[in-house]
Protein backbone atom coordinates (compact mmCIF):
# COMPACT_ATOMS: atom_id res chain seq x y z
CA UNK A 1 0.00 0.00 0.00
CA UNK A 2 1.22 3.76 -0.87
CA UNK A 3 -0.05 5.65 1.62
CA UNK A 4 -0.02 9.27 -0.23
CA UNK A 5 -1.56 7.35 -3.71
CA UNK A 6 -4.30 4.68 -1.21
CA UNK A 7 -5.00 6.78 2.08
CA UNK A 8 -4.19 10.26 1.83
CA UNK A 9 -7.47 12.68 1.27
CA UNK A 10 -9.23 9.31 0.76
CA UNK A 11 -12.99 9.18 1.95
CA UNK A 12 -13.90 8.13 4.93
CA UNK A 13 -17.15 6.02 6.00
CA UNK A 14 -18.25 5.33 9.42
CA UNK A 15 -19.44 1.69 10.13
CA UNK A 16 -23.21 2.61 8.66
CA UNK A 17 -21.68 3.53 5.74
CA UNK A 18 -22.46 7.72 7.07
CA UNK A 19 -19.53 9.67 5.02
CA UNK A 20 -17.34 11.49 7.57
CA UNK A 21 -14.94 13.62 5.75
CA UNK A 22 -11.07 12.99 4.05
CA UNK A 23 -7.83 11.40 5.13
CA UNK A 24 -6.83 14.88 5.88
CA UNK A 25 -3.59 13.72 7.59
CA UNK A 26 -1.81 11.19 8.64
CA UNK A 27 0.17 10.51 11.74
CA UNK A 28 3.41 8.40 11.86
CA UNK A 29 5.67 6.72 14.84
CA UNK A 30 9.02 7.25 14.41
CA UNK A 31 11.09 4.93 16.74
CA UNK A 32 14.57 5.13 17.35
CA UNK A 33 14.72 1.52 17.02
CA UNK A 34 11.89 0.16 15.37
CA UNK A 35 10.12 0.75 11.55
CA UNK A 36 8.19 3.76 11.29
CA UNK A 37 4.42 3.06 11.37
CA UNK A 38 0.99 4.88 10.87
CA UNK A 39 -0.61 5.98 14.48
CA UNK A 40 -3.56 7.94 13.64
CA UNK A 41 -5.78 9.87 10.69
CA UNK A 42 -6.16 13.48 11.15
CA UNK A 43 -9.84 14.81 10.10
CA UNK A 44 -10.83 18.24 9.62
CA UNK A 45 -9.73 21.19 11.54
CA UNK A 46 -6.68 23.16 9.95
CA UNK A 47 -4.71 19.82 9.18
CA UNK A 48 -5.93 19.96 5.30
CA UNK A 49 -5.22 24.18 5.54
CA UNK A 50 -1.63 23.77 6.99
CA UNK A 51 -0.78 21.72 3.94
CA UNK A 52 -2.02 24.35 1.36
CA UNK A 53 0.25 27.03 3.73
CA UNK A 54 1.12 27.57 7.12
CA UNK A 55 -1.30 30.92 6.87
CA UNK A 56 -4.43 28.83 5.66
CA UNK A 57 -3.72 26.87 8.99
CA UNK A 58 -3.40 29.44 11.49
CA UNK A 59 -6.22 30.97 9.86
CA UNK A 60 -8.46 28.00 9.87
CA UNK A 61 -7.63 28.16 13.64
CA UNK A 62 -8.55 31.53 13.95
CA UNK A 63 -12.31 31.20 12.56
CA UNK A 64 -13.12 28.31 14.49
CA UNK A 65 -12.84 29.74 17.76
CA UNK A 66 -15.40 32.49 16.37
CA UNK A 67 -17.78 29.86 15.46
CA UNK A 68 -19.22 26.85 14.80
CA UNK A 69 -19.03 24.11 17.56
CA UNK A 70 -17.49 23.50 20.23
CA UNK A 71 -14.99 20.98 20.23
CA UNK A 72 -11.21 21.88 19.75
CA UNK A 73 -9.07 19.22 20.12
CA UNK A 74 -8.09 17.81 16.20
CA UNK A 75 -10.25 14.96 14.97
CA UNK A 76 -7.79 12.23 15.98
CA UNK A 77 -9.04 8.39 14.59
CA UNK A 78 -6.70 5.40 15.58
CA UNK A 79 -5.41 3.25 12.50
CA UNK A 80 -6.15 0.11 14.17
CA UNK A 81 -10.01 1.66 13.65
CA UNK A 82 -9.17 0.86 9.77
CA UNK A 83 -11.42 -2.27 8.39
CA UNK A 84 -10.76 -1.81 4.88
CA UNK A 85 -9.29 0.37 2.43
CA UNK A 86 -10.06 0.61 -1.45
CA UNK A 87 -12.54 2.85 -2.86
CA UNK A 88 -13.14 5.04 0.07
CA UNK A 89 -11.77 3.87 3.73
CA UNK A 90 -14.15 1.96 5.80
CA UNK A 91 -13.18 2.44 9.95
CA UNK A 92 -14.85 0.65 12.41
CA UNK A 93 -16.00 3.58 14.16
CA UNK A 94 -19.63 5.84 14.99
CA UNK A 95 -19.52 9.31 12.71
CA UNK A 96 -20.93 11.45 15.54
CA UNK A 97 -18.85 10.00 18.25
CA UNK A 98 -15.54 10.70 17.26
CA UNK A 99 -16.25 14.63 16.29
CA UNK A 100 -15.57 13.82 12.49
CA UNK A 101 -19.44 15.29 11.58
CA UNK A 102 -19.57 18.32 14.64
CA UNK A 103 -19.72 20.82 12.04
CA UNK A 104 -22.58 19.05 10.00
CA UNK A 105 -24.90 18.67 13.10
CA UNK A 106 -24.10 22.39 13.97
CA UNK A 107 -25.02 23.66 10.91
CA UNK A 108 -28.21 21.13 10.35
CA UNK A 109 -28.78 22.14 14.28
CA UNK A 110 -28.16 25.87 14.18
CA UNK A 111 -29.20 26.72 10.70
CA UNK A 112 -31.16 24.43 8.46
CA UNK A 113 -33.63 22.70 10.59
CA UNK A 114 -35.06 26.36 11.38
CA UNK A 115 -35.96 26.68 7.80
CA UNK A 116 -39.50 25.19 6.48
CA UNK A 117 -39.31 21.91 5.00
CA UNK A 118 -35.82 21.12 5.41
CA UNK A 119 -37.16 17.38 7.03
CA UNK A 120 -35.97 15.74 10.00
CA UNK A 121 -31.67 14.70 10.76
CA UNK A 122 -32.50 10.83 10.30
CA UNK A 123 -34.66 10.84 7.42
CA UNK A 124 -33.85 9.66 4.14
CA UNK A 125 -30.59 7.92 2.95
CA UNK A 126 -27.78 9.12 0.89
CA UNK A 127 -24.06 8.62 -0.58
CA UNK B 1 -35.39 7.49 -21.22
CA UNK B 2 -34.51 8.84 -17.62
CA UNK B 3 -30.68 8.61 -18.19
CA UNK B 4 -31.08 10.60 -21.76
CA UNK B 5 -33.01 13.53 -20.47
CA UNK B 6 -29.38 13.69 -18.10
CA UNK B 7 -28.10 14.52 -21.32
CA UNK B 8 -30.71 16.94 -22.57
CA UNK B 9 -30.95 18.84 -19.17
CA UNK B 10 -27.04 19.07 -19.52
CA UNK B 11 -27.27 20.64 -23.29
CA UNK B 12 -30.19 22.61 -23.22
CA UNK B 13 -29.71 23.95 -19.48
CA UNK B 14 -26.26 24.01 -19.52
CA UNK B 15 -25.22 24.36 -23.81
CA UNK B 16 -27.77 27.08 -24.13
CA UNK B 17 -27.62 29.44 -21.50
CA UNK B 18 -27.43 33.11 -21.30
CA UNK B 19 -23.58 32.57 -22.42
CA UNK B 20 -23.71 30.86 -25.55
CA UNK B 21 -27.31 33.05 -26.78
CA UNK B 22 -25.49 36.51 -26.08
CA UNK B 23 -21.86 34.98 -27.86
CA UNK B 24 -23.80 33.45 -31.02
CA UNK B 25 -26.10 36.50 -31.43
CA UNK B 26 -22.69 38.69 -31.30
CA UNK B 27 -21.08 36.76 -33.70
CA UNK B 28 -24.00 36.86 -35.84
CA UNK B 29 -24.64 39.95 -35.50
CA UNK B 30 -20.88 41.02 -36.15
CA UNK B 31 -19.55 38.43 -38.35
CA UNK B 32 -22.47 36.57 -40.08
CA UNK B 33 -21.55 33.42 -39.87
CA UNK B 34 -18.05 33.68 -40.11
CA UNK B 35 -17.60 32.01 -36.37
CA UNK B 36 -19.80 29.11 -36.60
CA UNK B 37 -16.55 26.98 -36.64
CA UNK B 38 -15.69 27.93 -32.49
CA UNK B 39 -19.11 26.60 -31.81
CA UNK B 40 -18.80 23.34 -33.70
CA UNK B 41 -14.79 23.19 -32.44
CA UNK B 42 -16.20 23.97 -28.80
CA UNK B 43 -19.25 21.56 -28.96
CA UNK B 44 -16.81 18.67 -30.38
CA UNK B 45 -14.51 19.31 -27.12
CA UNK B 46 -17.51 19.54 -25.38
CA UNK B 47 -19.06 16.01 -26.24
CA UNK B 48 -15.45 14.48 -25.48
CA UNK B 49 -15.28 15.80 -22.32
CA UNK B 50 -18.71 15.15 -20.94
CA UNK B 51 -18.19 11.28 -22.27
CA UNK B 52 -15.05 11.37 -20.15
CA UNK B 53 -16.92 12.82 -17.59
CA UNK B 54 -19.72 9.82 -17.30
CA UNK B 55 -17.12 7.44 -17.97
CA UNK B 56 -15.26 8.40 -15.32
CA UNK B 57 -18.23 7.86 -12.80
CA UNK B 58 -19.29 4.80 -14.17
CA UNK B 59 -16.09 2.65 -14.28
CA UNK B 60 -14.45 4.50 -11.16
CA UNK B 61 -17.39 5.23 -9.32
CA UNK B 62 -15.88 8.62 -8.57
CA UNK B 63 -17.01 12.39 -9.61
CA UNK B 64 -14.00 14.50 -11.31
CA UNK B 65 -13.87 16.30 -8.07
CA UNK B 66 -13.66 12.88 -5.81
CA UNK B 67 -10.98 11.91 -7.93
CA UNK B 68 -9.23 15.29 -8.28
CA UNK B 69 -8.86 15.69 -4.68
CA UNK B 70 -7.64 12.52 -3.50
CA UNK B 71 -5.24 11.81 -6.97
CA UNK B 72 -3.60 15.41 -6.74
CA UNK B 73 -4.19 15.93 -3.05
CA UNK B 74 -5.48 18.65 -1.12
CA UNK B 75 -3.17 21.76 -2.31
CA UNK B 76 -3.42 21.34 -5.89
CA UNK B 77 -7.59 20.63 -5.11
CA UNK B 78 -8.13 23.58 -3.57
CA UNK B 79 -6.36 25.94 -6.23
CA UNK B 80 -9.20 24.46 -8.81
CA UNK B 81 -11.30 24.81 -6.24
CA UNK B 82 -10.97 28.36 -6.09
CA UNK B 83 -9.98 29.12 -9.73
CA UNK B 84 -12.99 27.08 -11.02
CA UNK B 85 -15.86 28.08 -8.08
CA UNK B 86 -15.08 31.82 -8.64
CA UNK B 87 -16.23 31.60 -12.26
CA UNK B 88 -19.24 29.61 -11.99
CA UNK B 89 -20.18 32.04 -9.39
CA UNK B 90 -19.92 34.82 -12.13
CA UNK B 91 -21.91 32.36 -14.33
CA UNK B 92 -24.30 32.03 -11.93
CA UNK B 93 -24.74 35.87 -11.52
CA UNK B 94 -25.23 36.07 -15.45
CA UNK B 95 -27.30 33.11 -15.42
CA UNK B 96 -30.01 35.06 -12.71
CA UNK B 97 -29.62 37.85 -14.23
CA UNK B 98 -30.51 36.22 -17.45
CA UNK B 99 -33.83 34.80 -15.99
CA UNK B 100 -34.37 38.97 -14.70
CA UNK B 101 -34.12 40.16 -18.21
CA UNK B 102 -36.34 37.59 -19.63
CA UNK B 103 -38.74 38.99 -17.14
CA UNK B 104 -38.03 42.24 -17.48
CA UNK B 105 -38.40 42.09 -21.06
CA UNK B 106 -41.93 40.55 -20.73
CA UNK B 107 -43.39 42.26 -17.48
CA UNK B 108 -41.30 45.74 -17.92
CA UNK B 109 -40.25 45.75 -14.31
CA UNK B 110 -36.96 46.01 -14.19
CA UNK B 111 -33.84 43.09 -13.47
CA UNK B 112 -32.98 44.15 -10.38
CA UNK B 113 -36.32 44.06 -9.01
CA UNK B 114 -36.45 40.29 -9.76
CA UNK B 115 -33.01 39.56 -8.47
CA UNK B 116 -34.59 38.22 -5.04
CA UNK B 117 -37.61 36.44 -6.55
CA UNK B 118 -35.57 34.99 -8.91
CA UNK B 119 -32.98 33.65 -6.47
CA UNK B 120 -35.48 32.41 -3.90
CA UNK B 121 -36.90 30.02 -7.02
CA UNK B 122 -33.96 28.88 -7.65
CA UNK B 123 -33.40 28.33 -4.34
CA UNK B 124 -36.78 26.15 -3.41
CA UNK B 125 -36.62 24.63 -6.07
CA UNK B 126 -33.11 22.75 -5.29
CA UNK B 127 -34.54 22.98 -1.31
CA UNK B 128 -37.81 20.89 -2.06
CA UNK B 129 -36.70 19.09 -5.10
CA UNK B 130 -35.43 16.16 -6.28
CA UNK B 131 -32.72 15.15 -8.49
CA UNK B 132 -34.73 13.96 -11.08
CA UNK B 133 -36.99 16.62 -10.85
CA UNK B 134 -34.93 19.14 -11.83
CA UNK B 135 -33.45 16.88 -14.36
CA UNK B 136 -36.79 16.23 -16.04
CA UNK B 137 -38.40 19.86 -15.28
CA UNK B 138 -35.38 21.47 -16.76
CA UNK B 139 -35.20 19.61 -20.07
CA UNK B 140 -38.51 18.99 -21.14
CA UNK B 141 -38.86 23.36 -20.45
CA UNK B 142 -36.16 23.62 -22.24
CA UNK B 143 -37.33 21.76 -25.19
CA UNK B 144 -38.93 25.33 -26.32
CA UNK B 145 -35.24 26.48 -27.32
CA UNK B 146 -35.94 24.81 -30.42
CA UNK B 147 -38.17 27.69 -31.62
CA UNK B 148 -34.62 29.15 -32.68
CA UNK B 149 -34.33 26.09 -34.88
CA UNK B 150 -37.22 26.61 -36.16
CA UNK B 151 -36.40 30.13 -36.92
CA UNK B 152 -33.36 29.41 -38.38
CA UNK B 153 -35.13 27.40 -40.87
CA UNK B 154 -37.88 29.69 -41.71
CA UNK B 155 -35.32 32.43 -42.47
CA UNK B 156 -33.91 30.27 -45.41
CA UNK B 157 -30.60 30.88 -45.05
CA UNK B 158 -27.66 30.22 -47.77
CA UNK B 159 -26.71 27.16 -46.55
CA UNK B 160 -23.16 27.45 -48.58
CA UNK B 161 -22.12 30.38 -46.39
CA UNK B 162 -23.45 28.48 -43.60
CA UNK B 163 -20.94 25.34 -44.33
CA UNK B 164 -18.25 27.89 -45.07
CA UNK B 165 -18.56 29.46 -41.97
CA UNK B 166 -17.58 25.82 -40.17
CA UNK B 167 -13.75 26.31 -41.37
CA UNK B 168 -11.64 29.08 -39.33
CA UNK B 169 -11.18 31.98 -41.65
CA UNK B 170 -9.01 35.31 -40.27
CA UNK B 171 -11.14 38.47 -40.26
CA UNK B 172 -11.10 41.12 -42.64
CA UNK B 173 -11.40 44.07 -40.04
CA UNK B 174 -12.13 44.07 -35.86
CA UNK B 175 -9.46 41.67 -35.64
CA UNK B 176 -9.41 41.95 -31.89
CA UNK B 177 -13.11 41.66 -31.83
CA UNK B 178 -13.09 38.55 -33.82
CA UNK B 179 -10.74 36.74 -31.77
CA UNK B 180 -12.20 38.37 -28.52
CA UNK B 181 -16.33 37.01 -29.86
CA UNK B 182 -14.14 33.56 -30.59
CA UNK B 183 -13.13 33.12 -26.95
CA UNK B 184 -16.07 33.86 -25.25
CA UNK B 185 -17.88 31.34 -27.72
CA UNK B 186 -15.25 28.41 -26.87
CA UNK B 187 -16.13 29.60 -23.06
CA UNK B 188 -19.85 29.68 -23.25
CA UNK B 189 -19.36 25.95 -25.21
CA UNK B 190 -16.87 24.26 -22.81
CA UNK B 191 -17.93 25.29 -19.57
CA UNK B 192 -16.25 22.82 -16.66
CA UNK B 193 -19.23 23.03 -14.57
CA UNK B 194 -21.14 20.69 -16.91
CA UNK B 195 -18.77 18.28 -16.25
CA UNK B 196 -18.95 18.59 -12.60
CA UNK B 197 -22.34 18.51 -12.85
CA UNK B 198 -22.76 15.46 -15.20
CA UNK B 199 -19.97 13.04 -13.38
CA UNK B 200 -22.06 13.90 -10.20
CA UNK B 201 -25.19 12.80 -12.27
CA UNK B 202 -24.26 9.74 -13.11
CA UNK B 203 -22.92 8.73 -9.30
CA UNK B 204 -26.65 10.39 -8.66
CA UNK B 205 -28.16 8.03 -10.80
CA UNK B 206 -25.98 5.19 -9.60
CA UNK B 207 -24.19 4.42 -13.16
CA UNK B 208 -22.11 1.10 -13.80
CA UNK B 209 -19.93 0.08 -16.49
CA UNK B 210 -23.04 -1.51 -18.43
CA UNK B 211 -23.84 2.70 -18.86
CA UNK B 212 -20.81 3.15 -20.99
CA UNK B 213 -22.69 3.00 -24.44
CA UNK B 214 -25.47 4.57 -23.04
CA UNK B 215 -23.24 7.09 -22.00
CA UNK B 216 -21.89 7.66 -24.90
CA UNK B 217 -25.15 8.16 -26.90
CA UNK B 218 -26.44 10.98 -24.25
CA UNK B 219 -23.29 13.10 -24.40
CA UNK B 220 -22.59 13.21 -28.14
CA UNK B 221 -26.74 13.44 -28.78
CA UNK B 222 -27.50 15.79 -25.92
CA UNK B 223 -24.14 18.08 -26.53
CA UNK B 224 -24.86 18.41 -30.40
CA UNK B 225 -28.35 19.41 -29.73
CA UNK B 226 -26.77 22.02 -27.90
CA UNK B 227 -23.93 22.69 -29.97
CA UNK B 228 -27.09 22.92 -33.25
CA UNK B 229 -29.39 25.20 -31.42
CA UNK B 230 -26.36 27.59 -30.48
CA UNK B 231 -25.78 27.46 -34.33
CA UNK B 232 -29.38 28.08 -34.79
CA UNK B 233 -29.09 31.44 -32.60
CA UNK B 234 -25.98 32.60 -34.85
CA UNK B 235 -27.80 31.84 -37.81
CA UNK B 236 -30.69 33.57 -37.25
CA UNK B 237 -28.56 37.10 -35.49
CA UNK B 238 -26.50 37.16 -38.87
CA UNK B 239 -29.79 36.80 -41.01
CA UNK B 240 -31.94 39.39 -38.77
CA UNK B 241 -28.85 41.92 -37.33
CA UNK B 242 -26.19 41.75 -39.66
CA UNK B 243 -27.88 43.30 -42.64
CA UNK B 244 -28.66 45.90 -40.51
CA UNK B 245 -25.41 46.60 -38.92
CA UNK B 246 -27.13 46.21 -35.64
CA UNK B 247 -23.66 45.64 -32.96
CA UNK B 248 -25.64 43.95 -30.07
CA UNK B 249 -24.78 45.47 -26.56
CA UNK B 250 -28.26 44.93 -25.02
CA UNK B 251 -30.98 42.40 -24.12
CA UNK B 252 -33.37 44.46 -25.53
CA UNK B 253 -31.55 44.32 -28.72
CA UNK B 254 -31.35 40.51 -28.76
CA UNK B 255 -34.61 39.91 -27.84
CA UNK B 256 -36.08 40.86 -31.44
CA UNK B 257 -33.91 37.95 -32.30
CA UNK B 258 -37.29 35.54 -33.34
CA UNK B 259 -39.67 38.35 -34.14
CA UNK B 260 -38.77 38.49 -37.75
CA UNK B 261 -39.12 34.62 -38.68
CA UNK B 262 -42.28 34.28 -36.09
CA UNK B 263 -43.81 37.36 -36.05
CA UNK B 264 -46.82 36.49 -33.92
CA UNK B 265 -44.88 34.74 -31.33
CA UNK B 266 -41.26 35.62 -31.75
CA UNK B 267 -40.85 38.11 -28.32
CA UNK B 268 -42.80 35.45 -26.29
CA UNK B 269 -40.70 32.50 -27.45
CA UNK B 270 -37.69 34.10 -27.36
CA UNK B 271 -38.24 35.22 -23.64
CA UNK B 272 -39.69 31.90 -22.41
CA UNK B 273 -36.39 30.35 -24.35
CA UNK B 274 -34.11 32.53 -22.00
CA UNK B 275 -36.17 32.06 -19.17
CA UNK B 276 -36.09 28.48 -19.02
CA UNK B 277 -32.55 27.98 -20.58
CA UNK B 278 -30.96 30.53 -17.75
CA UNK B 279 -33.07 28.47 -15.08
CA UNK B 280 -31.66 25.11 -16.06
CA UNK B 281 -28.01 26.56 -16.51
CA UNK B 282 -28.63 27.98 -12.45
CA UNK B 283 -29.84 24.93 -10.89
CA UNK B 284 -27.01 22.98 -12.64
CA UNK B 285 -24.38 25.64 -11.73
CA UNK B 286 -25.69 25.87 -8.22
CA UNK B 287 -25.72 22.43 -7.80
CA UNK B 288 -22.33 22.32 -9.36
CA UNK B 289 -21.03 24.50 -7.22
CA UNK B 290 -22.27 22.88 -3.95
CA UNK B 291 -20.90 19.32 -5.25
CA UNK B 292 -17.76 20.20 -5.69
CA UNK B 293 -17.15 21.39 -1.87
CA UNK B 294 -19.12 18.59 -0.80
CA UNK B 295 -16.83 15.91 -2.75
CA UNK B 296 -13.91 17.83 -1.85
CA UNK B 297 -14.15 17.86 1.48
CA UNK B 298 -15.84 14.60 1.82
CA UNK B 299 -18.82 15.73 3.28
CA UNK B 300 -22.34 14.26 3.04
CA UNK B 301 -24.00 15.28 -0.17
CA UNK B 302 -26.96 14.29 -2.56
CA UNK B 303 -29.91 16.33 -3.66
CA UNK B 304 -31.91 13.75 -3.03
CA UNK B 305 -31.58 13.98 0.84
CA UNK B 306 -33.15 16.10 3.38
CA UNK B 307 -31.45 19.58 3.66
CA UNK B 308 -31.24 18.81 7.74
CA UNK B 309 -29.25 15.25 6.48
CA UNK B 310 -27.11 16.82 4.43
CA UNK B 311 -26.65 20.45 5.88
CA UNK B 312 -23.41 21.60 4.98
CA UNK B 313 -24.14 21.01 1.09
CA UNK B 314 -27.46 22.55 1.38
CA UNK B 315 -26.17 25.76 3.29
CA UNK B 316 -23.03 25.90 0.75
CA UNK B 317 -25.99 26.57 -2.42
CA UNK B 318 -28.18 28.78 -0.19
CA UNK B 319 -25.07 30.95 0.98
CA UNK B 320 -23.96 31.06 -3.24
CA UNK B 321 -27.50 31.86 -4.24
CA UNK B 322 -27.89 34.76 -1.60
CA UNK B 323 -24.18 36.15 -2.77
CA UNK B 324 -25.06 36.09 -6.57
CA UNK B 325 -28.55 38.00 -5.97
CA UNK B 326 -26.22 40.69 -4.67
CA UNK B 327 -24.66 42.62 -8.06
CA UNK B 328 -28.24 41.96 -9.53
CA UNK B 329 -30.03 43.93 -7.11
CA UNK B 330 -27.30 47.01 -7.49
CA UNK B 331 -28.11 46.71 -11.00
CA UNK B 332 -24.67 45.30 -12.44
CA UNK B 333 -25.40 44.34 -16.20
CA UNK B 334 -25.89 40.54 -16.79
CA UNK B 335 -24.67 41.07 -20.29
CA UNK B 336 -21.29 42.73 -19.60
CA UNK B 337 -20.90 39.74 -16.34
CA UNK B 338 -21.62 37.08 -19.34
CA UNK B 339 -18.88 38.13 -21.62
CA UNK B 340 -16.54 38.72 -18.87
CA UNK B 341 -17.23 35.45 -17.03
CA UNK B 342 -17.00 33.51 -20.68
CA UNK B 343 -13.58 34.75 -21.53
CA UNK B 344 -12.35 34.17 -18.15
CA UNK B 345 -14.01 30.51 -18.62
CA UNK B 346 -11.66 30.10 -21.73
CA UNK B 347 -8.63 31.39 -19.90
CA UNK B 348 -9.07 29.50 -16.68
CA UNK B 349 -9.54 25.74 -18.84
CA UNK B 350 -6.22 24.38 -19.03
CA UNK B 351 -6.84 24.32 -14.79
CA UNK B 352 -10.01 22.23 -15.17
CA UNK B 353 -8.88 20.23 -18.37
CA UNK B 354 -5.27 19.04 -17.76
CA UNK B 355 -5.12 17.37 -14.15
CA UNK B 356 -8.95 15.93 -15.64
CA UNK B 357 -6.83 14.37 -18.67
CA UNK B 358 -4.26 12.60 -16.23
CA UNK B 359 -7.27 11.40 -14.53
CA UNK B 360 -8.65 9.62 -17.22
CA UNK B 361 -5.34 8.25 -18.31
CA UNK B 362 -4.62 6.57 -14.87
CA UNK B 363 -5.34 2.72 -14.98
CA UNK B 364 -6.28 3.24 -11.24
CA UNK B 365 -9.32 4.84 -11.94
CA UNK B 366 -10.48 3.65 -15.56
CA UNK B 367 -8.64 0.13 -15.56
CA UNK B 368 -8.84 -0.46 -19.57
CA UNK B 369 -11.45 1.60 -20.04
CA UNK B 370 -8.53 4.71 -20.17
CA UNK B 371 -8.50 7.78 -22.33
CA UNK B 372 -7.18 6.63 -26.36
CA UNK B 373 -5.11 8.70 -28.50
CA UNK B 374 -7.85 10.29 -30.28
CA UNK B 375 -9.67 11.84 -27.17
CA UNK B 376 -6.55 12.57 -25.85
CA UNK B 377 -5.04 14.40 -28.64
CA UNK B 378 -8.63 16.47 -29.33
CA UNK B 379 -9.28 17.82 -25.93
CA UNK B 380 -6.04 18.82 -25.72
CA UNK B 381 -5.91 21.24 -28.52
CA UNK B 382 -8.85 22.81 -28.53
CA UNK B 383 -8.15 23.47 -24.91
CA UNK B 384 -5.18 24.53 -26.04
CA UNK B 385 -6.20 26.63 -28.97
CA UNK B 386 -8.83 28.39 -26.13
CA UNK B 387 -6.41 29.26 -23.46
CA UNK B 388 -4.20 30.91 -26.14
CA UNK B 389 -6.43 32.82 -27.84
CA UNK B 390 -7.42 34.18 -24.20
CA UNK B 391 -4.27 35.14 -23.24
CA UNK B 392 -4.09 36.87 -26.38
CA UNK B 393 -7.68 38.85 -26.64
CA UNK B 394 -8.64 39.40 -23.27
CA UNK B 395 -6.03 42.31 -23.16
CA UNK B 396 -6.64 43.37 -26.32
CA UNK B 397 -10.46 43.75 -25.82
CA UNK B 398 -9.58 45.38 -22.16
CA UNK B 399 -7.31 48.06 -24.42
CA UNK B 400 -9.65 48.35 -27.11
CA UNK B 401 -12.56 49.09 -24.76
Amino acid sequence: MKLVRDVLDKELLDREEEPMGRVDGLLMHVGKNSQPRVTHIDIGGPVPWERVHPFFGRLSRRLAQLWGPKRREQVRIPWSRVETVGRDIKLDVEARETGAIDWEIWIARHIIEHIPGSGHEEAGDGH
Amino acid sequence: MLQITLGIITSVGGFLEIGSVTTAVQAGASFQYQLLWAILLGTICLIFLVEMSGRLAAVSKHTIVEATRERFGFPFFFIVLVGMVLVAFLVLVAELGGIGLSLQILTGIGFPWWAIPVSFIVWILMWKGTFSLIENGASLLGLVTLSFAVAAVKLHPEWGGVAHGMLPTFPGDQKAKYWFVAVSILGASISPYLMYFYSSGAIEDEWDESYIPINRFISTFGMSLGGFLSMAVLVVAALVFHPMGIDIQKFEQASLLLTTALPKWGFFLFAMSMLFACLGAALEISLAIAYFFAQGFGWNWSEDLNPARDARFCSTYTIIIMLAAVPLLFGVDPIRVTIMAMALTSATLPLAIVPFLFLMNDPIYLREHRNGWISNTVVAIIVLISFVLAVISIPLEIIGG
